[in-house]
């Protein structure tokens, strides 16, 4: 154990002593539209060819597939909404990220990928959903996703694996729903849950447990974004919004148990900073926390 | 990707093992881990550059279908976060091969900037875009007319939606070329 923790001290230093990290190229992230199941499947599949021929570099990046918001469709079936207002099953959904898989295998050039099934918290209890279905979903979620690791495993695509992700966004939903979709997914246990979200409202500096949009608090976001299999892959258009997670960070870090690191940052064109600004304010505000992925909306 | 995470997983790895031995392991210079992260994360670590297999997947069946133009309210979901934008209604069209999607609203950060925010896909390309376009002191802008149905399909993405504003006057947005004027074919807003 003593050798261990040499080691690991070691590795320790070397890696924080390395901290003049950059961001890596941005990788693109999907809205998911469709009319139809079938429809859906083509798009994932295009966008798993696209993401495969555009990977920059060798090393792992998240195809992040978001389609749209959590949601039960009847007593029995999990899914979701899609951004054309068409329900899905998970089912359907699954069959989508198995395409997507397909598609990145097909048109595999290097590197690899985890390919994440994204939905988000978007009104959640709106649409009638219960604390208890929003575990479900979560658990569901994270089903999905290990059975696309099992279709990935059966096909021989050892350049993949997947998880999950869920845009949560404060101002959405409540923080005691949203929270269930975390908790779910843990109850499962495959899928890291990567929090594409917000720190809406959020204060801007410190490290209090402060409030934020929708009676949400700063306890809350580093809930939904590290708890359990959680990790953050916070969005950041603003300035802002990096002053926002640099807070949760910092409430996590003398609150709760484990340093907190972010995965990297979900990023947009069009808006506010560019996604390689977007990666280095948070960065700089939490230098050697900051994981190099590069999720981007837009590019 | 995860060029540090390495040294996370590895940490992660030690707890599991010193948890297991009874140990309750800490890390020097007060680097904790999460331990409970610790399987999946060991998981993304050994994943391989290369596939076993060779073989290719067979190509989709067949192509995307159009989606008739519609107006989407307020129980659909909206990607743009609120931050960026607060929803109004939206719009949406796809001809199957080129997708557009226009959110009205209000700026996220400033209630009286009246803002229309752009999703653009092009399955044949690869690309998706996003944009945001402010209209000024307007208050928040909600779309009031646009094309709609199958005949819309092609066509309506280069067409122009109607926006009104807060102050009821109303706006019209070109789709070709992303403007926001003033009816009737008014100048654009600064």
């Amino acid at each position: 154990m003593r050798l261990l923790a040499c080691t690991l001290t070691l590795a320790t230093g070397l890696a924080w002593s390395a901290t003049v990290a950059s961001a890596t190229q941005p990788v693109t992230a999907w809205y998911m539209y469709g009319s139809s199941g079938s429809d859906l499947k083509s798009y994932a599949y295009a966008h798993g060819c696209d993401f495969a021929q555009a990977e920059p570099g060798t090393g792992m990046r998240v195809l992040l597939l978001d389609f749209g918001a959590a949601r039960k469709l009847d007593s029995s079936t999990w899914g979701a909404v899609d951004f054309s207002n068409t329900r899905f099953s998970n089912a359907d959904i699954l069959s989508a990220l198995e395409r997507a898989a397909d598609g990145y295998h097909n048109c595999h050039v290097r590197g690899s990928v985890d390919i994440a099934y994204g939905n988000s918290n978007y009104h959640l209890s709106g649409s009638g959903m219960s604390s208890t279905d929003a575990w479900w979903a979560g658990f569901h979620q994270s089903e999905r996703s290990e059975d696309l690791a099992d279709y990935q495993s059966s096909k021989g695509y050892t350049s993949q694996t997947s998880d999950a992700a869920s845009d949560m966004e404060p101002s959405w939903e409540s923080p005691s729903v949203t929270k269930q979709l975390v908790s779910g997914d843990q109850a499962q246990g495959w899928a890291l849950y990567y929090d594409f979200g917000s720190a809406d409202g959020c204060p801007q500096s410190g490290n209090a447990d402060g409030a934020c949009n929708n009676g949400w608090h700063v306890s809350d976001v580093g809930y939904v974004s590290y708890a359990a299999l959680a990790l953050p892959l916070p969005e950041i258009y603003y300035t802002a919004n990096a002053n926002q997670w640099t807070v949760v960070r910092k409430w996590w870090n003398a609150n709760a148990q484990g340093t907190y690191f972010f995965l990297g940052v979900t990023a947009s064109t069009g808006v506010g900073l560019t996604p390689t600004a977007s990666w280095a304010a948070l960065n700089s505000l939490n230098n050697g926390l900051v994981e190099s992925e590069l999720a981007c909306f837009g590019c | 990707m995860f060029r540090l995470l390495s040294v996370r997983v590895a940490a992660a790895t030690l707890v599991g093992v010193a948890a297991g031995a009874g140990g309750g392991f800490a890390l020097a210079g007060s680097i904790s881990s999460p331990a409970e992260k610790a399987a999946a994360l060991n998981r993304l670590a050994a994943v391989a550059a290369t596939d076993s297999s060779t073989v290719p997947a067979p190509a989709p069946a067949s192509a995307p279908q159009p989606i008739p133009a519609q107006m989407l309210g307020a129980d659909v979901p909206v990607p743009i976060a609120p931050s960026i934008l607060r929803e109004r209604n939206g719009w949406l069209v796809s001809d199957g091969k080129t997708l557009l999607a226009v959110y009205a609203g209000a700026a996220g950060n400033d209630p009286s900037v009246g803002r229309v925010v752009i999703v653009s896909q092009n399955v044949a390309a690869g690309k998706q875009t996003v944009r945001a376009i402010d209209a000024g002191s307007t208050g928040e802008l909600t779309i009031t007319a646009a094309p709609l149905g199958r005949a819309a399909e092609a066509s309506a993405q280069t067409g122009s939606l109607r926006l009104r504003t807060a102050g009821g006057h109303f706006l019209t947005l070109d789709l070709g070329t992303g403007r926001i004027s003033r009816e009737p074919h008014g100048a654009p807003l600064p």
